[in-house]
């Protein structure tokens, strides 16, 4: 098709699984945070009072609490949050884009203490945070891992340290899948691993499926090159970015975490200062 | 339902985790495969016409399942309309699995489960809170038994 027939690229709608997208917001994974906000109008000016649910990296707005279908969203990814002054609301604060053109999201809580916990949450609420955290931690628990492998080996040094054949690296057995008691199998300890049941991502599909529950689990870690079934689950692959840092518009493209979150802290304290001095 | 489509352009010319061109078929009835440049930008999945900059659509990849479909094909479905499938075919079986894995992985939930996992395990094995230094302890978000429907008991 020509061009000339297409709709033309400033009227065109992106499409969106809305449907799907507003069922996240009420579905029953656990939200992050919730509450009522002012919120300003996308055309007119005037706040409207909105139930407010940040889900992850994405903030819905209901008409009331009990709506079953939010008005809104806006994903949050690539946003900054600061104080702002405005006449006619205190507490008020915004979400900010980097783009070109880009909306302005005024929002205002009941008193200080909601606002400065809003702020704290929206600033952190990045799938990007969340993967760094992860990220940290998983580096955490390898130290710690080691750690507890050589104090074993220094406790009882006639113990083999190689299980699982799985080269240099052990566990000790009693490290299982999250969230569960120590399971009798390494494939059930594995099974719990599968963010399936919970999230519905899931490998049970009986026909056609070359590996079944189990391994299709294996499917999943072995894609890493791991055949280790008691391990912790991989994390996210690392964003590809040039460098080799994190290019993220938010964030200061700091790898480490710590000085991140320092970074995000201070951010914050620094604009109450210079709000509260502007009073 | 609105929602941010200029920043979520903005986002979609982000570096990605992934992109190839895949085949891509709708879910709806009378949709066919068609070629698309696929994107897999933190939890959603950008799909572009192979000659345009600015993306069809996206899907955001949250309660959704992942199924292989084929040889060299798998499918999305979302849990609120499972039957309704996004389907994709790949290159090769390992182009396949590469995106089922990655798109797995592709889930705010996911990362969370992940670290809260972490978190644990630190916990037992060096008797501190990982989150402590962070003073993100107490976050809802972080918390083991926070709305999650129970794990079935293991069996006996």
């Amino acid at each position: 098709m020509p061009p000339s027939l297409r709709r033309s690229a400033a009227l065109r709608v992106m499409k969106l699984n809305e449907r799907s997208v507003a069922h996240y917001a009420t579905c029953n994974s656990p939200p992050d945070k919730t509450g009522f906000l002012w919120k300003k109008g996308e055309r007119n000016p005037t706040y409207h009072r909105r139930w407010c649910v940040l889900k992850g990296n994405m903030l819905f707005y209901f008409e009331e609490r009990d709506s079953r279908e939010p008005v809104g969203v806006i994903v949050l990814e690539g946003c900054t949050v600061e104080l702002c002054d405005s006449e006619s609301e205190e507490f008020a604060f915004a979400i900010r884009f980097d783009c070109a053109r880009a909306r302005i999201y005024k929002l205002a809580a009941e008193n200080q203490v909601a606002m400065e916990s809003w702020v704290k949450a929206l600033s952190r609420a990045t799938f990007d945070y969340m993967r760094l955290l992860v990220r940290e931690l998983e580096r955490q628990l390898e130290e710690a891992q080691q750690v507890a492998l050589s104090q074993q080996a220094k406790n009882k040094p006639k113990k083999s340290q190689v299980q699982g054949g799985n080269g240099g690296r052990s566990k000790p057995t009693s490290l299982q899948g999250p969230l569960t008691q120590p399971t009798g199998s390494p494939e059930e300890g594995l099974l719990s691993l599968i963010p399936g049941k919970e999230n519905g991502v899931s490998w049970n599909k009986p026909a056609g499926l070359s590996n079944g529950v189990g391994e299709g689990s294996g499917v999943v870690w072995e894609a890493e090159g791991r055949g280790d079934s008691v391990r912790p689950p991989p994390i996210p692959p690392r964003r590809k970015t040039p460098g080799g840092s994190l290019e993220d518009p938010v964030s200061p493209g700091t790898g480490c975490f710590s000085k991140l979150h320092d970074w995000y802290g201070k951010e914050v304290a620094e604009l109450r200062v210079e709000w509260l001095q502007g009073q | 339902m609105r929602f941010n489509e200029k920043e979520l352009i903005f986002l979609s010319r982000q570096p990605s985790e992934r992109a190839a061109e895949l085949g891509m078929r709708g879910p709806k009835k009378g949709d066919v495969m068609k070629r698309r440049l696929v994107k897999l930008i933190v939890n959603f999945l950008f799909y572009f016409r192979t000659d345009e900059e600015e993306p069809v659509g996206a899907l955001l990849l949250e309660q959704c399942r992942v199924e292989r479909e084929d040889d060299m094909a798998f499918s999305i479905a979302f849990l609120d309309e499972a039957e309704r499938k996004y389907l994709f075919e790949c290159d090769s079986q390992e182009q396949c699995l590469e995106w089922i894995d990655a798109i797995i992985k592709a889930s705010y939930e996911f990362m969370r489960k992940n670290l809260i996992f972490y978190r644990s395990e630190i916990h037992r094995l060096t008797g501190k809170d990982p989150l402590e230094q962070y003073g993100i302890s107490d976050e809802t978000r972080f918390q083991v038994s926070s709305g999650l429907p129970p794990l079935p008991p293991p069996p006996t």
